[in-house]
């Protein structure tokens, strides 16, 4: 009897033992051994597409395979090595060495591969290997906006540009094919299959138009070769909307052959300068100035000067002690009895420091402010830069004197951009934008709506500054632009480059400004030349590239001249 | 206390049941052999289960180890039938003969050309294709040993010196069989030792002062090998080294975690894909955990409970006292085995490498388990 109940009382200990590990651990242990008895191939989801503004692809994707193999379920390694290296170029030793490492339970053999390697593959039907689907993406215009498309990893992670910006709605999701394995990844006779589906990514469109681009590409190509520039920016936008149409940054590289082994290069040649690096604008800037004074002298502020004040023709102004010259010498009647249209058409330097001294360090700052400056336009794009303007409590007069004409501050050229299209499209300043709406997998579209960001100036002010800027291409500096019957606009800029807080001799930035048609501005397009070699006034380099550029627009677009 | 009181009174004959018991002389126990047949073809369909898919990986035949198992059974049957045949008292005689021959046999398991080794433990001997472990012979022939031993001076009993034969051999085959190594089969025939002279109806005295170098002995034979310590710690946290110590462990727990109360079904284990090693032998439980569940699990128990039951009833019903303490010896070692192999796959104590007798693959296990019992028919028929 005893005896009995000592061998009862011991069974009893193991059902509570197994009763403990059964029944009260049990969910924790099949949650842990979860791990060990599935496999999962990830089904990579299509990247979705990049395209411009009329849905012409300018990213696309080229299906490829991405192969791979389990060292335990290789029955013949020595086969399979030689198979393997035969097929995707790969050393067959390697291969070799890796599968005999048995260290980790999956190799990859080789990525983006094409579909014909894989139909040979699969005809060979060796034990182990195994294949998925990823994406190689496949830039339509080669270097064409490269720096505002961005390239990806070879995983598909957009590293830069919109394809980093908005990689998460590109990416989509991945699917899984879930599977359940023996202990070294071959599939269980009763394996149940999960497949869970990718979902691809949705498609970008841009506010690009990619034939305006080609030309901006090409004029970029021709000024840069030239000019013996050590570089040259674009942007050509949509004053009505802040579309940016074009965006162009030379040296380029080509998107399908991205240099990824040379770091300094990449990072050189992939950086959208025109929005991410800030210059000295110079007499661009006087667009500002301008606009500030008219929409004072309207408002009735008695500082601003009216269109027909004649400003003091001397070449100097003496501000805070400091000398401020005009860069011209003013001789034989040169720059004298202008108004501010004249001065805007020669360029005239001491007649914008009157204008800023005159309205004072609150009001011209306030405009400054509603203009865009010392903030990011809000541009849909990674590492917009700031500029840089001295902040209003530590501005002295000698510099807001030499900001009244593009110096003493720093500005991107997309900040340049937006505060002219402003100034000219009515006095209305949107945030600039690449996107122009999102394509969804199922086909529905979301629009972007362009943001009125600030209001800087009335409309009446805007279009007399607009005929002032369109007698500059007329008449004044900006001549070179000048295209018959189409009412270009524009401003002239050449500013020296400062090198460690010193004027560096002979290196310049030219740009130019301009806009068409005057009246109603539909395009506007900023070129900046960095250093050319030579001529390096504004007027001569950079002019006359805007002049190629609307030339090519007016025939892509098939506009007819104004009456 | 009453365990100890009970004994000395099972060690007398028992007059007054032995009227009642004559009715059995004649049947025997059948009803413990149907039971024991069962366990064995059950046997076959767990190993079949659990070994189908890593035979079929290592030697192209699903049925590699069932085929095995099935001799063994058959074979298994013969020798349980035949020892119901052979009347147990003429098993006096073997047992010099019986001690002798396994500790020749465990000797031989170091002769290099007869001596098998695998998983680092030397355990087997060879002849041709077929194998055997000693030391489950050695288990059974230190039963009868010690039974005829005591039966014929069953005086000595009383004094530790009188204990010492019984003493020295079961030390003998503890050392033959730890150098193998195998510590499970060493702690088997240790309990089955402190049992069988417990049983004998020696003094507590005496009894106590035996157990002090067993107590003294488990630590140092840790020690001695550093393996062991091992698999302590690993016993301990199975998941500080999960590649590792504690691998053997954790398979065996994910099986009976994933079994839950009922099972996931026959055939339908998941940790039979190979991850858990020793499905289809030492750790054959899991599987049958995994797939027959908690409440399998309690079934299969009641059959042993069942086994060792009929087995100390056959002990207690035996008139004479080497009947007595052979049939009690046959027992505890089925019984022994079965609880220190539910403990280990259960996780209750440190992983040790013992077959469930009847179920788990391995044909000497199987045979000389069967045997034995044929032999307590035997005592059961008997007066």
């Amino acid at each position: 009897m005893s005896v009995g109940l000592a061998i009862a009382f011991i069974f009893c200990l193991i059902f509570a033992r197994l009763f403990y590990v059964q029944i009260v651990w049990g969910k924790e242990l099949v949650y842990k051994a979860t791990d060990q008895w599935n496999r999962e191939i990830p089904v990579i989801a299509a990247r979705g597409v990049i395209s411009d503004r009329n849905g012409e692809i300018l990213a696309g994707n080229k299906t490829t395979y991405s192969v791979f193999l389990r060292p335990n379920a290789i029955e013949n390694d020595e086969y399979a090595s030689t198979v393997l290296g035969g097929l995707f170029s790969v050393d067959p030793a390697e291969i070799l060495k890796k599968i005999r490492a048995g260290k980790v339970s999956e190799v990859t053999v080789a990525r983006q591969v094409s579909k014909e390697s894989i139909e040979k593959l699969v005809s060979y039907d060796i034990a182990g290997v195994y294949y998925s689907r990823d994406n190689t993406r496949q830039y339509t215009y080669n270097d064409a906006l490269c720096q505002v498309l961005g390239f990806t990893s070879n995983d598909g992670l957009g590293l830069s540009g919109i394809e980093k910006f908005y990689n998460n709605m590109l990416s989509g999701t991945n699917g899984e094919i879930c599977y359940s394995t023996d202990i070294v990844g071959v599939e269980t006779e009763n394996s149940v299959v999960i497949y869970s589906e990718a979902k691809a990514g949705d498609e970008i469109r841009l506010t690009i138009d990619i034939d305006i681009q080609l030309s901006v590409e090409e004029a970029m190509r021709s000024v840069y070769q030239s000019s013996n520039a050590k570089s040259v920016s674009c942007i050509v936008l949509d004053p009505q909307n802040f579309d940016i149409l074009a965006l162009s940054n030379y040296p380029s590289y080509n998107l399908n052959e991205v240099p990824r082994d040379d770091k300094d290069t990449l990072n050189a040649l992939s950086r959208n300068s025109v929005v991410c690096d800030i210059y000295e604008p110079g007499s661009t800037f006087k667009v500002v100035t301008a606009a500030a004074d008219i929409e004072e002298y309207l408002r009735g502020n008695s500082g601003a000067f009216s269109n027909t004040h004649i400003f003091n023709g001397s070449r100097t102004r003496t501000v805070d002690g400091t000398k401020i010259k005009c860069w011209s010498d003013h001789s034989n009647g040169k720059h004298s009895n202008q108004t501010l249209a004249d001065a805007l058409n020669n360029s005239c330097n001491p007649c914008f420091t009157d204008i800023a001294l005159s309205l004072g360090k609150q009001t011209f700052y306030d405009y400054l402010t509603s203009f865009g400056f010392g903030n990011v336009t809000g541009l849909d794009f990674n590492g917009e830069a700031l500029g840089m303007l001295v902040p209003q409590s530590l501005v002295r007069d000698c510099d807001l004197a030499r900001i009244g004409f593009g110096q003493t501050v720093a500005v991107t050229g997309i900040q340049l951009a937006c505060a002219t299209a402003a100034a000219v499209n009515g006095g209305k300043y949107y945030t600039p934008h690449l996107l122009k709406s999102v394509v969804m997998v199922d086909g529905k579209t979301e629009e972007y709506r362009p943001v009125v960001k600030y209001n800087p100036i009335s409309e009446k002010a805007s279009s007399m500054l607009a005929s002032m800027l369109e007698g500059v291409v007329k008449e004044g500096s900006g001549k070179k632009a000048y295209i018959e019957g189409y009412k270009v606009g524009g401003k002239t800029g050449t500013a020296q480059k400062y090198e460690d807080g010193h004027i560096a001799s002979g290196k310049y930035v030219s740009s130019f400004v301009g806009f068409f048609p005057a009246d109603k501005p539909q395009y506007l397009a900023l070129i900046i030349v960095n250093e050319p070699e030579g001529t390096y006034y504004g007027s001569a380099v950079a002019a006359p590239v805007a002049k190629d550029i609307f030339e090519d627009i007016i025939r892509i677009k098939n506009l007819q001249p104004c009456e | 206390m009453k365990l100890f009181e009970n004994r000395k009174r099972a060690v007398r004959p028992l007059k007054s049941k032995s009227e009642k018991s004559a009715e059995y002389t004649k049947a025997g126990d059948i009803p413990l052999l149907i039971c024991v047949f069962l366990m064995a073809c059950f046997g076959c369909i767990m190993i079949y289960s659990a070994s189908s898919y890593a035979a079929e990986v290592q030697y192209g035949d699903k049925l590699y180890f069932v085929k095995k198992q099935l001799i063994g059974v058959a074979l298994g049957t013969a020798a349980m039938i035949g020892m119901c045949f052979v009347p147990y008292k003429k098993l006096m005689k073997f047992k010099y003969p019986a001690i002798i021959i396994a500790a020749i046999l465990l000797v031989l398991v170091f002769v290099p050309v007869i001596g098998i080794t695998n998983y680092g433990a030397t355990r087997w001997i060879g002849f041709g294709a077929f194998t055997l472990q000693p030391s489950e012979i050695a288990k059974y022939a230190y039963a009868l040993f010690v039974a005829a031993y005591f039966a014929k001076n069953h005086e000595k009993v009383k004094t530790v010196k009188g204990v010492l034969p019984v003493l020295g051999v079961g030390l003998l085959f503890c050392v033959l069989i730890i150098i193998e190594p195998n510590m499970s089969i060493t702690m088997c025939v240790g309990l089955l030792m402190l049992g069988l002279i417990f049983l004998s109806g020696t003094k507590l005295k005496t009894f106590l002062i035996i157990l002090i170098p067993f107590a003294v002995a488990i630590p140092v034979l840790i020690i001695l090998e550093p393996y062991r310590l091992k698999r302590l710690s690993a016993f301990i946290d199975p998941w500080a080294s999960p590649k590792g110590e504690g691998y053997q462990l954790i398979q065996s727990l994910y099986a009976l975690g994933n079994g839950g109360l009922f099972g996931t079904g026959l055939f339908k284990s998941t940790q039979k894909y190979r991850f858990l090693p020793f499905a289809e032998s030492d750790f054959i439980m899991a599987i049958m955990g995994e797939e027959l569940g908690f409440l399998g699990l309690i079934v299969f128990f009641l059959f042993c409970g069942f086994i060792i039951y009929r087995g100390f009833k056959i002990a207690r019903r035996c008139k004479d006292r080497f009947g007595f303490l052979l049939a009690s010896g046959f027992t505890m070692v089925y019984g022994i085995q079965v609880v220190i192999n539910a403990l280990v796959v259960s996780g209750a104590i440190p992983p040790t490498g013992l077959p469930l007798p009847l179920i788990s693959s391995g044909n000497t296990s199987l045979i000389i388990t069967m045997a034995s019992m044929g032999v307590l028919f035997n005592v059961s028929r008997q007066d």
